[in-house]
């Protein structure tokens, strides 16, 4: 892996000064090969064990007689398996893989001893499965997004602190002298989590507070997994691979600046807005909506960031799947921010609270943008790291277009399910308020009735469901297909959806 | 390089500044509450968790069902939790903090595919229903999609006399076993059952009344808002 | 040392490998865009005006909702320090505030009052429910059990206790209120009865085990 001298020194003395930073970039990339392998392809397997989980879970919902008999997978503990697998399993892997792989090359840093992240990642890894193994036996600690019993967090946490510990490292003994948009918020996110997650342990788990405490502190931390780590890796990899991509800089480093820390004072805020109405203090339940909706402001203005980098070249979009991947994930999270500082408004709180609306919200931000941008992640390190390109475009082709359309469908399918349930579950009291005929009296709508009515987009919540699985098993193929198969000299073109004319030549 | 001093202390300070305020400000705001003794009743409220209920907590947590039920009631005039009479006690204000101060996990859910649990023991005095509604939803909720736990029961060969915990006389045709034996609840089904049982928030303390009510313009207008 | 073949740098070989490789390497490299940089263009006027509204918007928004700061209040449009002042008690509707409490006994007598043949009696109809206040109140307080008839069907349960007793502990108010509503529904017409009337009969008679039909049919 030390290659380090010879590919720098292989070069012919009169190459510009351009090539030798390429060439520098590959011996960086080389040192992060076994590390990212490693992580990327648990992350895969992940993947693959989450998607299952999420099926049967799925299907349970509305047919709840479906392997109705199986304790281990009643639908609490296989929803919470598939929580776990595809927030710690999948999304932490592949955060770790993609974080310290742009943290070396934008820190123009060679990864040292990568040997002992591959350790890090072994038992993050070994942690996740004794995780998941505990919370289908029957350990879960019945407590949201900290379900992993505590025979499996300590491992969790060590290995955290390696990885943490090497990408600062790594950052720390970097030969830039400018420090990037994406290690700002990589750094941000390596700092965060780590605090985040003692203090949910500690006050919950360890050290319980009294009462309602602990659920503040239970949506202080799951929310802020939500906007204090994936969102700023997911940030991260977009404001690397969208200008990488292109060719092009990012539009402003001003309104850089001003998305990052209006990010970092508001997003940890809104997390309350999970307990809206519930028995928590109302001026806690103010804050909380107060920085949802103030979230507009980076939301907005990283959206005019990466639009205006991308305005005249949405042409690369036919011929790119990083390209591809990143803006349907970049615009995503636009509209998921954006859904998210509305629901947070008191009065839709009130139709959308407790209903499968949310759960269309989550998908939209952990799955149609993070996921989405992660696997643009992945296409453009894979043939990086393994010096081979990707087997299959066609493949590519079927994982974009069943990923993006399966969760366009999940997402539209489950808000207006959930609309319809919220309505139905507070009528007559919303009935009231927004001047509807009250259909059923004045009474309130029997439960079952609700139940009923939401079916439908359950079933089709399935369907879509499918649709992606057939994706992620197109993308895994192609993923194990890559590694073994043995390095083709002759194929020097990226795999693309197209080849266009102007990604043969070299770069302008 | 030189930037990465500042830029650490703002990610410092803005994490510092939510983890203040949501997290320490409350816990040294109400995270101290104690229950209310009522000389009237003597008993301090909340009571405390009876003792297979207690146990009976410990499964509704290993099942999962928060994920599907929550438990905590909103206030009147938000959603209607109240008209659907899910509130145990005749404020309207809904669940308090001081509701959950005995709890030792807080189990407030953040889905209602399933009703409102919170004061189930007083909405729901009929342990028989609990059972069969456990054994298999379809029985008492037909068109549910709530799953069935069967395997919270037993069907056991009957030896002397009955159980007097036996279902299988009150279950539907098709469920019943082959003659001669009985379906019992396990331990961990009894359990969760007198767990459901003792979900009731019926002291109605003073906090309860601090609750925005619009002014009556004239007497004989209905409370609620 | 001249003569002596060039031994083969182990280091160079190894990585380098061949010709081949590093032409595949060069190719990766070289189709690659330059490393993302940021440009410079200046933050447009209207983000920062855009800004300054939200933070004007939600500070009032803050303000008008902080319910007082206080950690024991949960509803956002309560002000405490304005309620203090006041000692207005809204007045009360017997029957809906009993219609709400009904949900509570409609899981055995059904929403609609009539009850589950053989099992639960119905309301709708019952002379136990429209008869004598007494009875009636003396029902709620401690509970019937045993035999009973209603309107000549014959019944065999147990109704809990929702006095002292059995768990319930309903006030005076709330028994009063659900037996006004039942009193008036499903097309029984007979008095409403007043929370008073309740604490009457409730120090009249203490009692442990719930009533039979026997006795309550001694009682006028």
């Amino acid at each position: 892996m030390a290659s380090a001298p010879s590919i720098v020194s292989s070069l012919n003395p009169a190459t510009s000064s351009d090539d030798v930073k390429r060439a520098e970039l590959s011996e960086i990339d080389a040192s992060t090969k076994w590390p990212a392998l490693f992580l990327l392809a648990s992350a895969v397997g992940w993947l693959l064990i989450g998607t299952v989980f999420a099926l049967i879970s799925s299907f349970k919902m509305h047919s709840p007689d479906f392997l109705g008999n199986y304790e281990w997978l009643t639908f609490g503990r296989a929803r919470t398996a598939h929580l776990n697998a595809v927030v710690y399993g999948w999304s932490v892997n592949a955060s770790f893989a993609v974080a310290f792989w742009l943290m070396a090359r934008l820190s123009r840093s060679v990864l040292r001893h990568a040997g002992l992240l591959i350790v890090a990642a072994v038992f993050w890894n070994i942690g996740v499965t004794l995780g998941i193994y505990g919370i289908l036996a029957g350990d879960s600690t019945s407590v949201e997004w900290l379900e992993m019993p505590t025979y499996a967090t300590p491992l969790l946490f060590l290995a955290y602190a390696l990885v943490g510990a090497w990408a600062v490292i790594t950052f720390r003994f970097g030969k830039s002298p400018h420090i990037y948009v994406s290690q700002w918020y990589i750094l941000a996110a390596l700092f965060w989590f780590p605090w985040l997650y003692s203090v949910a342990e500690i006050m919950i788990i360890f050290a319980p507070a009294r009462g309602t405490v602990q659920a503040l502190v239970n949506w202080w931390f799951a929310h802020n997994v939500l906007g204090l780590w994936f969102t700023p890796i997911g940030l991260a990899a977009i404001y690397y691979f969208l200008p990488k991509v292109l060719g092009k800089p990012i539009h402003s480093y001003y309104l850089s600046v001003l998305g990052f820390w209006s990010l970092a004072i508001f997003y940890n805020w809104a997390g309350v807005h999970h307990l809206i109405g519930g028995p928590v203090p109302a001026w806690v339940q103010s804050a909380g909506i107060v920085a949802s909706f103030m979230m507009i402001v980076p939301v907005i203005v990283t959206a005019i960031n990466h639009h205006m980098t991308m305005v005249g070249s949405f042409g690369a979009l036919k011929y790119s799947p990083t390209l591809r991947f990143i803006v349907f994930g970049a615009v995503s999270y636009t509209l998921a921010s954006l859904q998210g500082s509305s629901m947070a408004i008191r009065s839709w709180a009130e139709v959308t609270h407790f209903t499968h609306y949310t759960v269309g919200h989550s998908h939209l931000g952990l799955y149609a943008f993070f996921t989405m941008v992660m696997f643009g992640s992945i296409y453009y390190i894979m043939p990086r790291i393994l010096l081979k390109e990707w087997p299959s475009a066609t493949l590519i082709s079927l994982h974009f277009w069943t990923t993006a359309i399966g969760v366009i469908v999940y997402v539209v399918d489950l808000s207006i399910g959930g609309v319809i349930q919220g309505l139905l579950l507070n009528t007559p009291v919303l009935a009231h308020k927004l001047g509807l005929p009250q259909q059923h009296g004045t009474d309130p709508v029997p439960f079952l009735v609700t139940v009923k009515e939401t079916m439908i987009y359950l079933q089709v919540r399935s369907y879509s469901g499918i649709l992606m699985t057939v994706g992620h098993v197109a993308f895994a193929i192609n993923f194990v297909w890559m590694v073994v198969r043995s390095a083709q000299s002759s194929k020097t073109e990226p795999t693309l959806f197209r080849t266009p004319r102007e990604m043969e030549v070299t770069a302008q | 390089m030189n930037r990465a001093p500042l830029i650490f202390l703002g990610i410092f300070f803005a994490l510092a500044l939510s983890w203040v305020g949501i997290v320490l400000t409350n816990q040294i705001g109400y995270g101290s509450l104690q229950p209310v003794y009522d000389e009237d009743e003597g008993k301090a409220y909340p009571l405390q968790t009876p003792g297979l209920a207690a146990r009976g907590k410990l499964v509704y947590e290993d099942l999962g069902c928060i994920y599907c039920h929550t438990q905590q009631v909103r206030r009147a005039g938000y959603g209607s939790d109240y008209e659907r009479g899910w509130s145990g006690r005749d404020a309207l204000s809904g669940s308090v903090a001081r509701d959950y101060i005995r709890e030792s996990r807080v189990l407030l859910g953040t889905m209602r595919t399933g009703p409102d649990l919170r004061n189930i023991g007083a909405r729901q005095p009929d342990s028989t229903w609990q059972y069969l509604h456990l054994y298999d939803p379809q029985i008492t909720s037909p068109g549910s999609n709530m799953p069935p736990f069967k395997f919270l029961f037993e069907t056991r060969k009957i030896v002397g006399q009955p159980s007097p915990k036996a279902i299988q006389s009150k279950l539907p045709a098709k469920y019943q076993p082959p003659a001669g034996y009985e379906i019992v609840p396990n331990e961990r089904g009894e359990n969760l059952v007198a767990y459901m049982m003792s979900l009731k928030d019926t002291y109605a303390y003073p906090e309860t009344k601090n609750v925005y009510v619009e002014p009556t313009p004239e007497a004989g207008k209905e409370e609620k808002k | 040392m001249s003569d002596e073949p060039i031994k083969p740098n182990p280091q160079i070989e190894q990585a380098a490998a061949s010709d081949e490789s590093i032409q595949k390497v060069h190719a990766i490299l070289l189709r690659e865009k330059p490393e993302p940089k940021e440009g410079y263009t200046p933050m447009p006027l209207f983000v920062l005006g855009f800004v300054t509204v939200m933070i004007f918007i939600c500070t009032l928004y803050f303000v008008h909702n902080r319910g007082g700061f206080s950690p024991m209040v949960q509803d956002e449009r309560y002000d405490p320090a304005a309620a203090a002042g006041t000692t207005e008690v809204a007045k009360v509707d017997p029957v809906a505030q009993g219609k709400r409490l009904y949900q509570t006994c409609a899981a055995c007598h059904q929403p609609n009052g009539t009850g589950v043949p053989a099992v639960y009696p119905a309301l709708a109809g019952s002379e136990w429910v429209t008869g004598s206040e007494e009875r009636l109140v003396n029902i709620m307080l401690h509970g019937l059990a045993g035999p009973l008839k209603v309107e000549g069907k014959d019944f065999n349960g147990n109704m809990p206790a929702f006095g002292p007793g059995g768990g319930y502990n309903w006030s005076d108010e709330k028994l009063a209120y659900v037996m006004t509503y039942i009193r008036q529904e499903w097309g029984n017409k007979a008095g409403e009865i007043t929370p008073a009337k309740v604490k009457e009969i409730r120090e009249k008679a203490a009692r442990a085990k719930p009533w039979s039909a026997g006795e309550l049919e001694a009682i006028k």
